[in-house]
C-alpha cells in the first residue's frame, strides 16, 4: 500500500491528471458503474479515457469550444464518464444538472434551466431525448444562450477518429491553463436562486490534494458513492478526488439507493470498499430502515473512513450506525465528519481518519444566546459533533455581525479562505460581493471553535436541508403565493427538525380565510401540490388567520419569529396537519 | 387497482384523507410521497400485512399498482 502521493505540478489540468492516470494504471478500475441486479460495467483507466477522446472528437464536430459550459442532464449512466472527460479535453466547462423527477411541474423545470442559462450562460444542453420536448423551446426563444440540445447517448462513436483531429485537439488540451475554469457547480436552491460557482482546475487540484492527503488517500482506496453528481460532495468528494488520484470509484445509482439503501453495504461488501461520502439522514435510514434478513452476509470490515457532510451532524445518527453495524465488522472509528461548501471546492474541516471524533456537550439555552457553556446540573444539554480542524491551504474565522473576529467560545458566522476558494459566481458579480470580501468567503453558517475544532450549529440564511438537499424557503414562498385559499404574500417555508430521519423536514405556515375543517383540508391539498409542481415536498401545513404572522422590521412575515412562536406556544387559532 | 387496505395504509402514511388511485398512478404522483416516505410506507405496508419485501423487488416497481401485485404475490393471492 502507497500512501498519499500527488503532485500537482506533473498534471495541473483534469485531462492531463486523467490522461497521466490511464497511462500509470491502464488496466485499473477508474469507475465500476453499479446497477443492482445487472453484472457492473467496469472502465479502466485506458477505456475510459480513449472513450472520452472519442466524444471529445464529436464535441468539437458539432461546434463546442473551448470555454463553452456543457449542461449534462442525463440518469444514471455508464457513458456519462467519458462524455463529462470529453468536454473537459476540449477545453469546455462540464456543469452536471438534476434530471427532472416526473413531479416537478414542466414549466418549473424549464423556468429553472432559464434562469440558469441566463445566469450561468449555458451553451449546450446533453441530455436524453426524452427531455426533447421540454428543452427544445428554450432554444428557440429569444434572448437564450443555449446554442442546441444533444443526444449523445445516441451518437454512433464506432469508427477511429482521424488521427489528425485528436492530434490537434491533444495538443490543444496541453495548452489549457491551470487558471482557466474546469468545472461549473450550482451551490443550491431551486429555481431562480442558484448560485453557479466556477472552480478553475487549480482549485480543484489544490483541493484534490489538500483533501486527499487529510483523507489518508492510499492507492488501494476505493471510493463508493451513490450520491448524485450534481451535488459537490458527489462530484467533487465521490468523482474527482478518486479520480484524479488514480483510485476506483464505485458509483451506484441515486434513485436506486434510495428505494434500497441496502444496496451502499452490499456494494462495499462485493467491492470491498473503503471510503464514502454521505449526507446524515443516510446514517438513520441504513441502521432503521433496513431489515435485518436483508443485512445477511455485509461485511463492513474494509470501510476506512466514512464521512458525513452537507447537513449537520447529528450525535444520534451516528451512534445509532455504529451500534447496529459494529456486528457486521464496522469500525467506529470510520466515522468522519467533514464541513465545506462548493464554493471553496468542497471541504473546509475534516476530523482525523481512524480517530474518535471529539463531542462536547453543552448547555442548549445558552448556545442559543451565542455562548457555548459547560452544562451544570440545571441544563438542558445539546450535543455538538466537531466537524474537525482545518484541511491543510484553509484558514477560518469565527466572526460577529460587522465580520470583526470574536473568541472561542462564542458563536458567530464562519469565514473561511481556501487555496482552492472558487472564482466567483458566474456573472453574479453582486452576490460575489455580498460574500466574498477581500479573500474571505462569509459562509452564512454558525458555529464556534474549541481547541483548534470546529463546531457548526446553525445557519444566519433560513435554507432548509433536507437529506442533503439545500432547499431555498423563497422558491417554496413564491410557489406557494398561487396556491387556493392562502392569502397572497402571508406564507412561510421554513424547516423542523426530524430526529426520525437524522435530517429537517419542510413547515408551512400560511395566512387564510379558510374557517371549517373542510375548507381547510382544501387549503392544505392545495399547498402540498403547489410544492410538489417545484419538486418540494411540504410535510406539515399550518394555517393561523388573517393578521396573525408576526411581521420583521422590513414588513415581510418573519419565518424566525412565526417558526419559534409555532413551535414553542400553543394557540388555539393555529391549524396544522 | 390497489385494494382498499393497502390505499389504507397509504393514505394513512401521508397523512392524507383520500387521494384517486389508478392503474398508473405512480409515487411522484401522490402528495407526500417522495424517497424518504417512500421509505416509512414500505415499512408500514410490511407490518400492516405481515410481509416482507426484498430490495430487488421494490427496485422493481414502477407504479403503485406494481406494489398491489407485489403485494398479493406474497399473500398467496
Amino acid at each position: 500500500m502507497t500512501q498519499f502521493n500527488f503532485n500537482i505540478d506533473e498534471a495541473p489540468t483534469l485531462w492531463k491528471r486523467w490522461k497521466l492516470n490511464s497511462e500509470r494504471y491502464p488496466n485499473k478500475d477508474a469507475i465500476v458503474h453499479w446497477m443492482a441486479g445487472e453484472e457492473p460495467y467496469r472502465w479502466t483507466y485506458k477505456n475510459l479515457v480513449g472513450k472520452a477522446e472519442k466524444y471529445s472528437a464529436k464535441l468539437k464536430e458539432i461546434g463546442v469550444k473551448p470555454g463553452d459550459i456543457c449542461a449534462n442532464i442525463i440518469r444514471h449512466n455508464p457513458e456519462f464518464y467519458p462524455i463529462y472527460f470529453g468536454i473537459s479535453r476540449i477545453g469546455a466547462i462540464p456543469a452536471v444538472l438534476a434530471f427532472p423527477n416526473p413531479r416537478l411541474h414542466p414549466d418549473k423545470f424549464r423556468q429553472g434551466i432559464e434562469g440558469m442559462s441566463q445566469r450561468s450562460g449555458l451553451d449546450y444542453i446533453l441530455t436524453e431525448r426524452e427531455l426533447e420536448p421540454l428543452i427544445r423551446p428554450l432554444i428557440e426563444k429569444p434572448g437564450s444562450t443555449i446554442k442546441a440540445v444533444y443526444f449523445p447517448l445516441e451518437w454512433d462513436l464506432s469508427s477511429d477518429i482521424d488521427p489528425e483531429i485528436n492530434d490537434e485537439i491533444e495538443k490543444n488540451a496541453s495548452s489549457i491553463k491551470n487558471t482557466d475554469p474546469g468545472l461549473l457547480q450550482h451551490s443550491s436552491g431551486t429555481t431562480g436562486l442558484q448560485k453557479p460557482v466556477v472552480l478553475s482546475h487549480r482549485a480543484i487540484m489544490n483541493h484534490v490534494y489538500q483533501l486527499g492527503k487529510a483523507m489518508k488517500l492510499n492507492d488501494k482506496d476505493k471510493v463508493v458513492s451513490w450520491l448524485p453528481l450534481y451535488h459537490d460532495l458527489g462530484l467533487i468528494g465521490s468523482y474527482h478526488i478518486p479520480l484524479a488520484c488514480g483510485n476506483t470509484l464505485i458509483q451506484i445509482d441515486p434513485f436506486q439507493w434510495v428505494l434500497a439503501p441496502v444496496l451502499l453495504l452490499d456494494v462495499i461488501t462485493k467491492e470491498k470498499a473503503t471510503v464514502s461520502f454521505t449526507p446524515n439522514f443516510a446514517y438513520n435510514i441504513m441502521a432503521e430502515k433496513i431489515d435485518e434478513e436483508e443485512l445477511a452476509g455485509i461485511d463492513l470490515s474494509s470501510m476506512r473512513t466514512i464521512i458525513n457532510a452537507a447537513e449537520p451532524i447529528r450525535h444520534d445518527s451516528h451512534e445509532k450506525f455504529a451500534n447496529k453495524f459494529k456486528k457486521y465488522g464496522f469500525n467506529p472509528l470510520a466515522l468522519t465528519v467533514l464541513y465545506g461548501m462548493a464554493e471553496t471546492t468542497l471541504g473546509v474541516t475534516l476530523t482525523e481518519p481512524g480517530k474518535p471524533i471529539t463531542e462536547l456537550s453543552v448547555d442548549r439555552n445558552e448556545l442559543s444566546k451565542g455562548v457555548v457553556k459547560f452544562p451544570d446540573d440545571n441544563s438542558v444539554v445539546r450535543i455538538c459533533v466537531s466537524s474537525g480542524k482545518l484541511v491543510e491551504g484553509g484558514e477560518a474565522r469565527i466572526v460577529d455581525e460587522n465580520r470583526n473576529d470574536i473568541p472561542d467560545g462564542l458563536v458567530g458566522e464562519v469565514a473561511v479562505k481556501s487555496i482552492s476558494m472558487f472564482d466567483g459566481y458566474r456573472n453574479y458579480p453582486e452576490k460575489t460581493a455580498e460574500v466574498f470580501v477581500d479573500g474571505w468567503f462569509y459562509s452564512g453558517d454558525y458555529g464556534f471553535r474549541y481547541k483548534d475544532e470546529f463546531f457548526i450549529i446553525g445557519r444566519k440564511k433560513d435554507i432548509i436541508i433536507v437529506a442533503g438537499k439545500n432547499i431555498y424557503p423563497e422558491d417554496i414562498e413564491d410557489a406557494l403565493n398561487q396556491a387556493e385559499g392562502i392569502i397572497p404574500g402571508r406564507v412561510i417555508a421554513f424547516g423542523e427538525e426530524d430526529a426520525e430521519m437524522g435530517t429537517e423536514f419542510v413547515s408551512v405556515v400560511a395566512e387564510t380565510k379558510a374557517e371549517t375543517e373542510e375548507d381547510k383540508n382544501k387549503v392544505r391539498m392545495s399547498i402540498l401540490k403547489a410544492g410538489m409542481n417545484i419538486d418540494v415536498i411540504i410535510h406539515k401545513v399550518y394555517l393561523v388567520p388573517s393578521r396573525w404572522l408576526i411581521k420583521s422590521s422590513a414588513g415581510k412575515p418573519s419565518r424566525k419569529a412565526n417558526k419559534e412562536r409555532l413551535t414553542t406556544e400553543t394557540d388555539t387559532q393555529v391549524w396544522s396537519r | 387497482m390497489i385494494s382498499p387496505e393497502l390505499k389504507k395504509v397509504i393514505l394513512k402514511q401521508l397523512n392524507l384523507d383520500d387521494f384517486d388511485f389508478n392503474d398508473n398512478t405512480i409515487a411522484p404522483d401522490v402528495p407526500g410521497w417522495d424517497s424518504l416516505n417512500h421509505i416509512n410506507i414500505i415499512l408500514a405496508v410490511e407490518e400492516n400485512f405481515k410481509v416482507k419485501f426484498k430490495s430487488m423487488e421494490l427496485l422493481r416497481l414502477k407504479k403503485v399498482n406494481d406494489l398491489q401485485e407485489l403485494l398479493d404475490s406474497k399473500l398467496g393471492k
